[in-house]
């Protein structure tokens, strides 16, 4: 039984890994801890599978384990690592014409969404995944129309980093 | 904000590239063992209260004659079951605010339910941090007014016999008093490198959450 349900996590987990990638890009800085990360998030995802009775998606329950783990319970080992070993975000780059000014368009976004506090960054991590406001609100606990004032102000504060 | 508009079309369009984990990669991390905050706090706590415990058994033999002499054991006696009891209430509180915490719920949730963790683990130390302060009083009181007791049990040490007779009971009480603000100072810097960075940044997001309540 215990075997069946380790397989069933495994295979679901590994189908799904890209989620815990990204919200493990956005909220570490080297390799090292977004590894650290990955293998928290993993930790704490199992812990609760026994729980998970499938009244959701699992990718939607994914987000919740994933995104609590590295907002409360992670510890950051490194303080503030100001030089980047891996750069952020990278796009497979798409058969059509690659445009640069784009891709760097793209990523001084990225940048200045990392910059962030680690609340804001749950908010635009679940706007960027296509999340309506409801699920934002219910992922963070708060209310809907919160969900919508909040991420009103960081679209104001993104402006600000990008064009000070 | 068409640039964030532009990332979010193109977070879903186009997929980003990761380092691909393969299932044969994943089992053996479901063995690791966590490195949670919350796990860090209960360990922490277990920890100290065994310190406190063992560190009960090295009190030198001299200190409780001196206690005895001094007619003080069925007090200490009393404090210690008293105290006791109040750590095992306190164990019991850590243990079921460590089951509370569920990682399912929602992020404020889970925030609220750590940070009632750490008040727990707050309260334990200005119990511990007052009844140490406490103590100290009330030994000195109860010193100050068995005066002659005292100062015929101490004179029998070498210690206290260099202290002129006239000075010895000044000299004996700045003493007890410098060593007591010393010890408590200790204690207080002691929980607040503990406790107080382990869960520094959780408070901070916490607040932004509760910010946005209003």
């Amino acid at each position: 039984m215990t075997k069946e349900l380790e397989h069933s996590f495994v295979s679901q987990l590994e189908q799904n890994q890209n989620i815990v990638h990204k919200i493990c890009r956005l909220y570490t800085h080297d390799s090292e801890s977004h590894n650290d990360l990955f293998q928290e998030i993993t930790i704490q995802l199992w812990r609760a599978f026994p729980k998970f009775r499938g009244d959701s998606k699992f990718s939607t329950w994914m987000y919740r384990v994933a995104l609590n783990t590295a907002i409360t319970l992670y510890r950051k080992n490194k303080r503030k690592v100001q030089t980047q070993d891996f750069e952020g975000i990278s796009f497979k780059i798409t058969s059509e014409e690659y445009d640069s000014t784009v891709e760097d368009q793209l990523k001084l976004m990225y940048d200045a969404v990392k910059t962030l506090n680690d609340i804001d960054k749950a908010l635009v991590f679940l706007y960027l995944e296509n999340k309506n406001y409801r699920e934002i609100a219910a992922t963070l606990g708060i209310t809907e129309v919160n969900a919508r004032v909040k991420m009103n102000r960081i679209k104001e504060k993104l402006r600000t980093i990008l064009n000070p | 904000m068409d640039q964030l508009e532009a990332l979010k079309k193109e977070w879903q369009s186009r997929e980003q590239v990761f380092p691909k984990i393969t299932a044969d990669q994943i089992y053996p991390m479901l063995l690791k063992k966590s490195s949670s905050v919350v796990k860090w706090i209960v360990i922490i706590s277990l920890f100290e209260i065994a310190f406190w415990t063992i560190l009960a058994f090295f009190i030198p033999d001299s200190i409780n004659e001196f206690n005895d002499e001094m007619g003080l054991n069925t007090i200490y006696t009393i404090l210690n079951v008293v105290n006791y009891s109040v750590v095992a209430i306190f164990v019991y509180l850590f243990y079921r605010n460590y089951q509370k915490i569920q990682v399912t719920g929602s992020v404020k949730e889970l925030m609220g339910n750590i940070l009632r963790t750490r008040k727990t683990v707050h309260y334990f130390v200005y119990y511990n941090i007052g009844m140490a302060a406490l103590l100290m009083i009330g030994i000195n009181v109860f010193y100050y007014f068995n005066k002659e007791k005292l100062y015929d049990i101490l004179r029998q040490d070498d210690l206290y016999a260099v202290i002129p007779p006239e000075t010895f009971f000044s000299t004996f009480f700045i003493g007890q008093f410098v060593a007591g603000v010393l010890i408590i100072g200790l204690l207080i810097v002691f929980y607040w490198l503990l406790y107080g960075l382990l869960l520094r940044r959780l408070k901070r997001n916490y607040k932004e959450l509760k910010k946005i309540e209003v």
